[in-house]
């Protein structure tokens, strides 16, 4: 049995307690150990950010952060953006806006976009442009997700909170 | 004006609440009892003779449950055609490429996995290597394949009329040389395969692919069982752009790994594999002859190709014939000569991709520009003079239904202000403009046709089962529009079965834009015939002649007296008290020339309808840095219809990212003796979002006939056309003519110091 160390950590609202390799990203124990998939693996070296989640509401790439790093901390997943009311207006902008395509960078730009947001609640495009240009998506040229993201910008819009609302 | 009630629409595509959620689940994200980690050993080498594989120390390594390498297969050799056959998935004989696999290991993690592949140990005989094709091509040059001499994996040869002839009646004639290197297509998703096998023998596999059918039919070749028992499932997919067309290695190795462990097997590539082992887009030389007339109009056209094809056949002949194609129905032409010639490398293996070559599609713009500056036509104008036209044949004889290139052309310059910039723009500044047509689909034997299926359930919903598939691109939404237009439905009614080789019928999947013209429309023939049943039951209800029936928003009513109505569920629990059948099928053959063969007759009809697209831009360059700055893009495109503006517009704005921004400006491999030196984006640059300009989209309607509601295509006409504008753009704002892409900023300070120097 290889070495395991306990972690506690908060995941969309909820204590989370395991016991993880020291080598573990928190990448793989979103998606291995916790089963939260919907956190994805783009590149594996940070370069793509399809991996992005909240940590303290800032944006991290999961691939590049070891999961102790993360041990009392608060993490938030595309997972934990809808609460019990439905979706984060920042989700229905994305469907709205048809920002979607494949899907596969969806909850890596759903993240950056959101701590974006968290930070600054009135950004103006360029500031968008920069707050994702981190996130690499293939299918959509960025142009709906942009909009997507601006339609919501603005005070008191949004769920700053994240997580179960 | 239509009457439509879902159709046309801009409808937020019925897969995006899944997917931004997370809940959408890619196959990555399969997790099964049991499951076991597969992971691929890969060749080290380029070229060479496998002497021997000793496995003895990976089987031992505890938590190890299979290694397989060519030993444990048939050593048959798979390819897309007949005569393409030419890759083992595990070789037995040699490797070709750096990165091939030799050999695979199932176990119970990944660390596990890892370990067992460094116990592998393979003794090679280094064989000389060739990495460039025109080196490749001379009598001394390593044989890569023994059947293929001077490593020439495919030739297609076409001539219609007299090229000589026509050149010799031309006013002016010019002949220049194009040069890219390799693109890729890095999809969001890295590649990835789950497989399994039941105890009846069953295998069910997930991965991305654009076509299940086309997975299902290699892979029971390949395992020898029957096709029956291969079910390919459905998963979300993370784009394809054409590299997912066929059977990947993977898919054979992790169905192998599951059958000899009886064990669920799940192999992830990672970003570096799915650049070197799955599919790049071909490197290429293209040297274009074209004679004109004193109006610009093209006489005769002669183009010789050079492609990498790298170390497989792949989808060779296709790829060899595309490029070309797609120049042919965007531009008449009297007389054309091509020769195209794939050639093998060891290099990894090329497939088809977005723009289908850059050096090639690039190439014939940029010369008619330099045709235009020549005899003072402006490149608007020379484009106009030469564009198809519906009612033509193209030179392969293709009728042309439909075509509104001509206004692309037209709306797309109006939009950018063509006439107010065109040599008027400040130094370093430019525009240019780029056309070009894509086909929908092309004979495909067997699988060229589709067929669907639609049920009926008992509260007034239907389920629609088809073959297509959603690689990203909206399939699955344009398959639920058509539904519910047709059933008198909401898009919230509709329940998709898709793209699961178990339960859906033939289709011929993603490739060449054919889903909404092929798919689509066995969708609405599905749809049609299930809706004649129910109104044959409600016309009873009512009282009133099928004929004089309407079907929408749920309810069934007679036409102009919207009173008289009874709701669509009631009328399907008629049906079903009754013992009547509420469910329809449909199916749609593509009215194509079933001989048309790539290599031994390219001729006849491709397809039903072709696409065309025009795109503009303008760019700013930097003469100290070499950097553009795209200022502006316009998109138009000849859609046939809109089925939904939302993803088209989605389209056309990808299109232009990957076809120009990227493939114009920053995307290509640089190498080492067959190794990429940049498999990554770390340092494979793609665009970002602060990088895009604003784009303008256009949707013109030429309303096919043959097509679903008149639509066609709207995936690459766009994609390939912004690689055009782009080049364009960046040589009117440098004043030299770019012949080698893509336009990295080097390039754009060497060609500004030679004309500096040229003055001089």
């Amino acid at each position: 049995m290889k070495r395991r160390l306990p972690l506690m950590l908060t995941v969309n609202g909820e204590e989370v307690e395991l016991f993880v390799e020291p080598h573990w990203t928190l990448l793989e124990v979103l998606r291995d150990e916790l089963d939260l998939t919907g956190t994805k693996e783009g590149c594996g070296e940070g370069v793509c950010g399809a991996c992005t989640v909240l940590v303290d509401g800032k944006p991290v790439r999961a691939c590049l952060t070891l999961a102790l790093e993360v041990s009392g901390r608060e993490v938030i997943t595309v997972e934990g953006l809808a609460g019990a009311e439905g979706l984060d207006p920042l989700q229905e902008a994305f469907v709205e806006h048809g920002a979607v395509q494949c899907g596969f960078c969806t909850p890596g730009m759903l993240m950056a976009a959101k701590a974006l947001l968290l930070e600054e609640p009135a950004p103006d495009e360029e500031r968008i442009r920069r707050a994702i240009s981190g996130n690499i998506c293939r299918c959509t040229g960025y142009t709906k997700i942009v909009e997507a993201i601006a339609s919501i910008s603005g005070p008191a819009k949004g769920n700053p909170a994240g997580g179960k609302s | 004006m239509n009457d439509y009630s879902v159709i046309g629409k801009r409808m937020p595509r019925v897969d995006s609440r899944a997917k931004v959620t997370g809940e959408a689940k890619y196959t990555a994200d399969l997790k099964f009892p049991r499951m076991l980690v597969g992971k691929v050993l890969r060749s080290p080498l380029p070229h060479a003779r496998i002497l021997h594989i000793d496995t003895t120390r990976a089987r031992r390594l505890p938590g190890v449950k299979a290694v397989v390498t060519g030993e444990d297969t048939t050593g048959e050799k798979w390819g897309v055609f007949r005569y393409t056959r030419d890759q083992q998935f595990l070789p037995t004989d040699k490797v070709r490429y750096l990165g091939e696999e030799v050999a695979a290991v199932a176990a119970v993690d990944e660390d596990t996995a890892l370990e067992a592949l460094e116990l592998i140990k393979v003794d090679y005989e280094e064989l000389p290597a060739v990495f460039d094709p025109l080196e490749a091509m001379a009598p001394d040059a390593p044989r890569i394949h023994e059947d293929f001499p001077q490593n020439i994996n495919i030739h297609v040869a076409i001539h219609v009329g007299d090229v000589e002839e026509g050149f010799a009646k031309s006013y002016y004639v010019r002949e220049d040389t194009f040069r890219a290197p390799e693109e890729s297509y890095f999809q969001g998703e890295p590649y990835a395969v789950v497989a399994r096998f039941d105890l009846e023998g069953n295998l069910e596999i997930w991965m991305p692919n654009a076509g299940p059918h086309m997975k299902a039919k290699p892979l029971s070749n390949a395992l020898k069982i029957p096709l029956h028992k291969v079910h390919v499932r459905k998963i979300t997919i993370g784009g394809a752009f054409g590299g997912r067309s066929e059977i990947s290695p993977a898919d054979f190795i992790c169905a192998l790994l599951a059958q000899k462990t009886r064990r669920p097997v799940k192999i992830v590539y990672s970003r570096e594999e799915n650049t070197i082992a799955t599919r790049q887009g071909h490197a290429m030389i293209t040297t274009i002859k074209t004679g004109v007339d004193r109006q610009g109009r093209v006489i005769a056209r002669d183009v010789t190709c050079f492609m990498d094809g790298g170390a497989y056949s792949s989808t060779g002949p296709i790829a060899t014939s595309v490029p070309f194609l797609c120049m042919e129905q965007a531009y008449r032409m009297e007389n054309v000569r091509y020769n195209g010639y794939r050639i093998y490398t060891n290099k990894p293996v090329r497939g088809m991709i977005r723009v289908h070559g850059r050096a090639f599609a690039c190439g014939v713009d940029t010369q008619l520009d330099m045709i235009a500056e020549q005899l003072g036509i402006d490149p608007v104008e020379i484009r106009l003079r030469n564009a198809r036209e519906a009612g033509d044949y193209t030179n392969t004889r293709s009728y042309v239904t439909s075509c509104a290139m001509k206004e692309t052309i037209r709306r797309a310059a109006e939009r950018a202000g063509w006439k107010e910039k065109w040599g008027k723009l400040p130094p370093y500044r430019g525009i240019g403009i780029g056309c070009n047509s894509v086909q929908t689909g092309f004979p495909m034997g067997i699988r060229g046709g589709s067929q669907a299926f639609i049920k009926f359930n008992e509260d007034g919903g239907a389920t629609v089962i088809s073959g297509v598939v959603d690689n990203g691109q909206g399939n699955d939404n344009m398959l639920v529009q058509i539904a519910a237009e047709e059933l008198g439905l909401r898009p919230e009614d509709i329940q998709l079965v898709t793209a699961d080789t178990e339960v859906t019928p033939l289709d011929p999947g993603a490739y060449s834009q054919v889903s909404t013209f092929i798919g689509g429309q066995a969708v609405k023939l599905a749809a049609q015939d299930a809706r004649r049943k129910l109104l044959e039951i409600a016309s009873e209800a009512l009282e009133a002649h099928v004929d004089d029936l309407v079907a929408r928003d749920r309810m069934i009513f007679v036409k102009g007296s919207p009173q008289k109505a009874i709701p669509i569920k009631k009328v399907v629990r008629m049906g079903l008290a009754r013992g009547k059948s509420v469910s329809g099928e449909g199916a749609y053959w593509p009215k194509v020339d079933p001989k048309r063969e790539w290599v031994t007759n390219p001729f006849g009809q491709m397809c039903e309808a072709f696409s065309f697209g025009t795109t503009i831009a303008e760019v700013e360059v930097d003469p100290e840095t070499g950097k553009v700055k795209v200022l502006q893009v316009v998109a138009a495109q000849d859609v046939g219809f809109a089925l939904n503006p939302l993803v088209l517009e989605g389209q056309f704005q990808g299109a232009v990212a990957m076809g120009g921004q990227g493939g114009m400006l920053t995307e290509y491999h640089f190498w080492d003796q067959g190794r990429v030196m940049n498999p990554t984006q770390l340092e494979y640059k793609l665009p970002l979002a602060p990088d895009m300009p604003p784009i303008e989209t256009i949707i013109v309607e030429s309303h096919d006939p043959n097509g679903p509601y008149g639509a066609k295509e709207a995936g690459m006409s766009i994609a390939m056309s912004a690689a055009q504008a782009y080049s364009a753009a960046v040589s009117n704002a440098i004043g030299v003519y770019m012949k080698e892409f893509p336009i990295t900023p080097d390039k754009i300070l060497q060609a500004l110091r030679s004309k500096r120097e040229d003055k001089e």
